[in-house]
């Protein structure tokens, strides 16, 4: 009672003042917000510090060290990042990373906005219904399944891919081959995400500006250049960050498909970090490595978002 | 003139890309119908005859297969529930109330979207050996517990709420968790589902981290289940494998084509807000 009575005190203060939209009232902050501020962002704050934070630190720490989880850790100082420069496995990774995510980024965005552009154009009902499912279907299906039904798919003898393709190629076994392959792949997998988010993209670009274009003269193809990619400069941004994230982390078709080969052609970043870390217990090694992940990623990601003030509009 | 003509010729060519796309799922479900002696047949087969259900009953004899739906099932619903009630509660906070500090730990956090988790595993791996919860299913959702593209998704979706609303509740001497759970989050119901199927889809498949957690087949989840069934067929009928897909593939598509659309809204939100 007394406390209630306390509160609509305050709330009559409150009140008076009026809103602010600051969140608090006037400059100093409010005393009274500390505790629920702090007792709501702690559940995630603690399993942030225990489960993001401390091992980032850690993972720093461990990457100056050798360790097979058993021994005791032997300090090693700079040797895993001297090994990283000079191993030639490390240095394909990367390579093959690099290639997997470029091509990811430029065929998603680009065959993606195609597709967005075509479903968004009228078309009857039915059609549309069942060619947004389609190609929506593989996202949804995890990527042990995608890989598994893929290797059948692919499978020189018996595969769709040779027979529709009238080839007799062993896909994954040619170093040429086996990385676009699984470009490819990734891409019937993934394609559905990026397409949906250009589409509800499409869908925010305001018809009466097409109109007022249209009035102008303007023909199709200026009006999807000076009205439609403005427009969606932020969706095409978001989804360019997000595709090449996810792009530098693939593993999951590397470990199923191929376990990085033949001869390292398909070996990615995480994969040979797993191969380290989980199959030949170089524990330190693997943490380096990992590092160098989240080097990449921070430095193509900071790229874009300077990039991004050239050409996205807020 | 010809835009009628041209408009049909592009249905044409996105129908026949669809078909493309549905085709290896097609031929999936017709292989896990076929006897193994008619499976895998070139020219490929679309229509299975006579279908029948013998690849299906082998599939619990190679793996504890209901036992890893299970697993999968319980971890995408610990993981979905606690994120949601770890980023609601934070999202509140950063968004609503005002505490020294509040800013610069929302960077903090912001700024590490772009860590990866396959830098985390390994000192995590290390940490749950040490607490002895290496192949548990703990190890995969207590992690997966704090999700930060949660929290600032929420914290937008909060922001998008007017503020007199919590004014006049306020003013009724209701508390910050009444707030929260009485005014705020029925409000921001489709922002939570959105959350909610991302979050679920995202546990449901998940294949890194189980891989690297799990070892035993009864604690194992479905993705991993699978890649270790390809091991246990062997050199025996892929037929069964196929069985063992379809039976995780085909709940989900049938899932989506009954909630589709709420599905391709909170894709597409997720994509929006950011």
């Amino acid at each position: 009672m007394e406390a209630g009575a306390h509160r609509q005190r305050r709330a009559g203060r409150r009140a008076r003042q009026g809103p602010d939209h600051a969140g608090g009232i006037g400059l100093k902050p409010q005393r009274r917000d500390w505790l629920p501020g702090y007792l709501f962002i702690s559940p995630a704050i603690l399993l942030f510090v225990v489960f993001v934070a401390g091992p980032l630190v850690a993972a720093f720490g461990l990457s100056l060290f050798h360790w097979d989880l058993l021994s005791t850790p032997e300090f090693a100082g700079l040797d895993n990042f001297k090994q990283l420069v000079t191993d030639g496995a490390t240095v394909r990774a990367v390579i093959n990373t690099f290639v997997f995510a470029l091509a990811s980024v430029v065929t998603h965005i680009g065959i993606g906005m195609l597709l967005a552009l075509g479903v968004h154009r009228t078309m009857t009902r039915g059609t549309k219904y069942f060619v947004r499912t389609a190609y929506f279907f593989p996202f949804l299906v995890s990527w042990a399944a995608v890989a598994l039904i893929w290797k059948y798919v692919l499978d020189p003898a018996f595969g769709l891919a040779n027979y529709y393709l009238s080839a007799t190629t062993n896909w994954l076994a040619s170093p040429t081959l086996a990385l676009p392959t699984l470009i490819v792949v990734d891409w019937w997998h993934t394609i559905g995400y990026t397409f949906i988010i250009l589409l509800a993209g499409l869908q925010t670009v305001p018809a009466q500006l097409h109109e007022a274009a249209r009035v102008d003269g303007a023909n199709a193809w200026w009006r999807f250049w000076s009205v439609t990619l403005p427009v969606m400069s932020p969706t095409i941004f978001f989804a360019t960050v997000i595709t090449f994230i996810g792009a530098f982390q693939i593993f999951d078709p590397m470990v199923i498909m191929t376990q990085g080969g033949p001869d390292g052609a398909t070996r990615s970043i995480v994969q040979y970090t797993y191969e380290k870390g989980f199959q030949s217990f170089e524990v330190g090694y693997a943490a380096a490595l990992s590092l160098v992940l989240f080097v990449v990623i921070m430095v193509v990601t900071g790229l874009q978002f300077r990039l991004s003030r050239r050409w996205v509009h807020q | 003139m010809g835009a009628p003509v041209k408009g049909k010729l592009l249905d044409l060519v996105l129908v026949l890309g669809g078909v493309v796309m549905i085709a290896p799922l097609v031929w999936l479900v017709v292989n896990a119908l076929s006897e193994p002696i008619d499976a895998f047949q070139v020219p490929p087969r679309w229509i299975p005859r006579p279908p029948t259900l013998q690849n299906f009953q082998q599939v619990p004899e190679l793996i504890p297969f209901a036992q890893m739906a299970w697993n999968s099932l319980q971890i995408a619903v610990i993981t979905t529930a606690g994120a949601l009630l770890t980023s609601a509660l934070a999202a509140y906070a950063f968004n609503r109330l005002r505490f020294p500090g509040r800013d610069q730990i929302f960077s903090v956090l912001l700024a590490a979207l772009v860590v990866p988790v396959q830098l985390t595993v390994v000192p995590i791996f290390i940490m749950m050996r040490w607490l002895h919860l290496v192949d548990t299913t703990v190890a995969i959702w207590l992690p997966a517990l704090v999700n930060v593209f949660g929290i600032f998704f929420l914290r937008q979706y909060i922001s998008s709420i007017p503020r007199e609303l919590d004014e006049a509740a306020i003013m009724d001497g209701a508390g910050h968790f009444w707030i929260l759970f009485r005014v705020i989050l029925p409000l921001a119901r489709p922002g939570l589902t959105a959350l909610g199927i991302f979050v679920f889809e995202a546990s449901w498949n998940n294949f890194f981290w189980p891989y690297i957690f799990l070892s035993s087949p009864e604690k194992m989840t479905l993705p991993v289940g699978l890649v270790s069934l390809q091991g246990a067929v062997g050199g025996g009928p892929a037929v069964v494998l196929f069985a063992a897909i379809t039976l995780v593939v085909l709940p989900i598509l049938v899932l989506f084509l009954i909630f589709q659309r709420s599905f391709i809204a909170s894709i597409a939100s997720t994509g929006l807000r950011a």
